[in-house]
């Protein structure tokens, strides 16, 4: 061996590879980003969310918009111009569906009908007295309502609302249910009591009383929704994590925290309500979707959003009622619905082991 | 219908539901259908044995004619009370004799004298007799009983004096039994559709008997209306009454003309959604529903156009305008809210059941009394009268609310005309609902822009439209009055020449249009599901059928 001994060096340790601490929430990002279910709800959602913010604009439709001779008309039906010619002023216009054309010929006899329907489908312009049918370029890809309006237009427009309601609602909540139980649990005792009782109280009450109150009190307003289905929430996430809480105020840390004189403000802060992150979470992602139907039940109680505004959950319940004769009034809304709640369930759950700082680092 | 069966359509909707159960449960949930199970005649044994098989809507709260408010409860009451006269088969401005065989008016249609037939009988085998009917206006008139219909017998002279405790001795009321056979009504005015009025539950009579042996006379809910006690005189008596399910009536076999009933007995079903219903006919468990489903008439129109019957139907479909809010004050701004509205547009393509675009209040078939052609489309003068009240293009109006009840129809009808406000003259509307006693009082108190409204006429005369609105009267709720009106009315009451009568309302109205405290919307009609074997049912304005003449054909198979 004429190379000589080889020298055993350690390798110079480059000060980019050094070990660096990192953040709770780089590690959750880390650990959620393995989690491709989460993953894809996460992205889902943030589709959704998108599609709602920005197509309403270029769909070429707005969701107050009504063309009451269109109908219901189904997703991508062929539709028909019927021009009216009137003795005075300009010929009236008005839009039919493949699915009504029939109707327009009703004296005639069934086979009649339907041979002049299939000669208008057909592409024919067609004349019945002061009326001239002809095919037309539009188009409606989720179909139209009963008032012809154009129902995606009207589900991205319910899901800004519904989004809005949801999130907006839980943060209230959450503020609210986190400060209320870790106070309550923190300081214990008469305190506790007390405040617990008073949610307690609360809870007792049905929900739409205590919301009727609310709308009675301070009027019918879009904002007072999110606060008033916010002011309901809030209880469930109060006892959790009161009861997070007061497991975790036993322990060594909190002890440590305290024998180094920190303020109680500050022990709730920086070390208990950080340690509970994760419950708040999870709960926090099963709140939304509760109070996405909370919105569709007062909606329907005429408490919550008035027409021609909707959410998914007016849409939904609108179309429950046609699905006979109409069902994609039912199936859109209720699929953008779904998904999203899919969506966030998955996410919850993601966050859940992201968030978990008994988790192993990896 | 989009090219598949409704047996694939059922599938798919079984799916979906399945796809989106986490979803939907709590929408279900609120429209679960009561389809009941346990009905026990088919429709072919029921045509055999000619027993009727209808729903009349929700569960009657009564019985007891003098009691009863409602269509429902009317539709029942029909077959086993009979008026002074009765429905004919198909016209109904006509009456045909009832518990009186013939009768005479004066010159001036003010003094009336019925004579009750010899051959009439209650169930119970007492003879009907003038005194029953006396006693049967009494008790309406008794301000302890508390009937909602009182008023309707406020035309008999002294009546109202009697209702209010101003005289006790209830001989000062216009009415008399001459003898037992012989009743005179004497009227405060002229009152040439009396006929038509006496055929209303107010004025039906009830058998003294029964009545006061199971309370006084004013006892309210007492239990002669069960099924065990109740005391007929019409072509059927009561047989069986189960709650929430059904009320059957058989042929009573005292009735005067018991020889010219064709029906053996009928049964009424009470189910009070529309979607059921139609279930059960298609189940061939009922030989007629009350209504369609709406999104239901067009299949029907299309394809079993002989099961679907569209009927005029005596009624109004409005908004209330609250006519003591700024702007909705001024006339113009009244008429052209009306000429905004394309009623064309809507009967044709939300309502599809043959409603008529409403051109004045009071809807044709009144009698002789022709509708009125004033409000009619007309955008452009819409703009204009607009404009001249001040608010050009819209310009600084202020924003308004239409109220109406939580009905489907309603909102779509509401969200369609907000629209076209919107269009036509830039007004922006907003749309609130109510629960039905919410929005009740509401109306009532006045609180409110635009209120939902509707009425429907209680017997065949234009008064029964034109007079509550009156100033001041307690169905109008408007806060409009106009003493020009009220004169109109006023003297059309004191008139006894028929034309020149109707001449009178006809300026009334004309005058009501000029200045409308409503937006008209359309004329109702009456949309139902019929059997064919179902025999003489005809077409009537006010509804009221007079089940004698009603028949059922044994051939036919029940409908599928």
């Amino acid at each position: 061996m004429a190379t000589g001994t080889a020298s055993i060096e350690p390798a110079p340790i480059r000060a980019d590879e050094l070990v660096q601490g990192t953040s709770l929430w780089k590690d959750a990002w880390f650990r959620l980003r393995k989690n491709h279910v989460a993953l894809f709800g996460l992205y889902t959602f943030c589709t959704i969310a998108l599609l709602c913010l920005v197509v309403p604009f270029f769909t070429g439709y707005t969701y107050e918009q009504t063309e009451i001779s269109l109908k219901a008309s189904a997703p991508m039906e062929p539709i028909f111009l019927r021009t009216e010619a009137r003795k005075a002023g300009e010929p009236k216009k008005s839009f039919i569906a493949l699915s009504n054309l029939e109707d327009e010929f009703l004296e005639k006899s069934q086979s009649d009908r339907k041979a002049i329907v299939a000669k208008i489908a057909e592409g024919e312009v067609y004349q019945e007295g002061r009326n001239t049918y002809q095919r037309s370029s539009q188009r409606h890809v989720f179909g139209t309502d009963p008032l012809g309006r154009d129902l995606l237009t009207r589900v991205l427009v319910g899901g800004r609302i519904s989004l809005a309601v949801g999130f907006a609602a839980t943060l209230v909540s959450v503020c609210i249910g986190v400060l209320w139980g870790a106070t309550a649990g923190f300081a214990g005792g008469k305190i506790d009591t007390v405040m617990m009782r008073f949610a307690d109280i609360l809870y007792a009450l049905p929900f739409t009383v205590i919301v009727i109150l609310l709308m009675v009190m301070f009027g019918r307003n879009f904002i007072l929704l999110f606060v008033a289905i916010g002011a309901v929430e809030w209880l469930n996430m109060a006892r959790i994590v009161r009861g997070q809480i007061i497991s975790l105020k036993n322990q060594e840390f909190i002890e440590a925290a305290i024998s180094l004189g920190l303020p109680s403000h500050r022990i709730l802060f920086r070390h208990l309500i950080p340690n509970v992150i994760g419950s708040i979470i999870i709960y926090a992602t099963l709140t939304v979707p509760n109070v996405m139907l909370l919105e569709a039940v007062l909606s329907f109680l005429g408490l919550g959003v008035q027409p021609p505004l909707s959410s998914w959950g007016v849409l939904i319940d609108e179309g429950s009622r046609t699905m006979e004769t109409s069902i994609w009034l039912l199936v859109c809304p209720a699929i953008f619905f779904s998904l999203t709640l899919f969506c966030l369930n998955f996410l919850g759950d993601g966050l859940r082991d992201a968030l978990d700082p008994k988790a192993s680092k990896d | 219908m989009l090219g598949f069966s409704r047996n694939d359509m059922k599938k798919l909707i079984a799916l979906v539901a399945l796809l989106i159960i986490g979803g939907l449960v709590l929408f279900g949930v609120g429209h679960t259908n009561s389809t009941k199970e346990g009905y026990s005649l088919t429709l072919q044994e029921a045509n055999k044995n000619k027993i009727l098989l209808l729903t009349v809507g929700s569960e009657p709260r009564t019985l007891d004619p003098q009691q009863a408010q409602g269509v429902t409860e009317h539709h029942i009451i029909m077959a086993m009370i009979e008026g002074l006269v009765a429905p004919s088969i198909d016209d109904q401005s006509k009456a045909v004799p009832g518990m009186a065989d013939h009768w005479e008016h004066n010159d001036d249609y003010s003094v009336w004298t019925f004579h009750i037939g010899e051959n009439r009988k209650w169930s119970n085998g007492d003879p009907v007799t003038a005194e029953d009917f006396v006693f049967s206006y009494k008790r309406m008139l008794t301000a302890s009983f508390g009937a909602q219909y009182s008023e309707n017998l406020f035309i008999l002279k002294g009546a109202e004096d009697y209702y209010r405790g101003k005289i006790t001795d209830f001989e000062q009321v216009g009415v008399k039994a001459l003898d037992d056979h012989t009743l005179r009504i004497e009227l405060v005015g002229p009152t040439p559709y009396l006929l038509s009025l006496v055929q209303h539950d107010s004025w039906l009579p009830v058998n003294p008997k029964a009545v006061l042996s199971f309370g006084k006379i004013d006892t309210r809910d007492s239990k002669w209306t069960s099924a065990e006690n109740f005391v007929a005189n019409g072509p059927f008596k009561m047989k069986s009454w189960r709650p929430n399910d059904v009320i059957e009536v058989v042929r009573n076999p005292l009735y005067w003309d018991a020889g010219n009933v064709k029906l053996n007995g009928i049964n009424f079903y009470s189910i009070e959604n529309s979607n059921t219903g139609e279930r059960a006919f298609q189940a061939g468990q009922l030989h007629k529903t009350d209504q369609v489903p709406l999104d239901k008439v067009p299949y029907y129109r299309r394809r079993h156009p002989d099961l679907i019957r569209i009927d005029p139907y005596e009624g109004v479909y409005f908004y209330r305008i609250n006519v003591a809010r700024k702007p909705l004050d001024n006339p113009k701004v009244r008429l052209a809210l009306n000429l905004a509205v394309d009623r064309d547009a809507i009967v044709k393509n939300i309502l599809r059941e043959d409603q008529r675009p409403a051109t004045g209040y009071t809807p044709p078939g009144m009698g002789d009394y022709q509708p009125l052609n004033k409000i009619a489309y007309d955008p452009e003068r819409a703009r204009q009268l607009l404009a001249e009240a001040g608010y050009p293009h819209g310009k600084g109006f202020p924003k308004f609310t239409i109220h109406f009840n939580t009905v489907e129809s309603h909102r779509a009808i509401a969200e369609a005309i907000q629209q076209m406000w919107k269009e036509e003259l830039n007004i922006d509307v907003s749309l609130e609902n109510q629960e039905w006693k919410v929005y009740l009082d509401t109306q009532n108190s006045k609180n409110y822009d635009l209120s939902r409204s509707g009425w429907i006429g209680d017997f065949m005369d234009p008064v029964t439209f034109l007079s509550m609105w009156t100033t001041g009267n307690g169905n109008n709720n408007t806060n409009w009055g106009n003493p020009k009106f009220d004169a109109f009315i006023e003297q059309a009451a004191r008139t006894g020449d028929p034309q020149a009568r109707l001449d009178i309302l006809h300026r009334a109205e004309d005058l009501f249009l000029s200045e409308p405290p409503v937006v008209l919307v359309y004329w109702y009609t009456n949309a139902y599901l019929l059997e064919p074997s179902v025999q003489n049912w005809n077409p009537l304005v006010l509804g009221n059928h007079n089940y004698k003449y009603i028949d059922l054909k044994a051939e036919r198979e029940p409908a599928k």
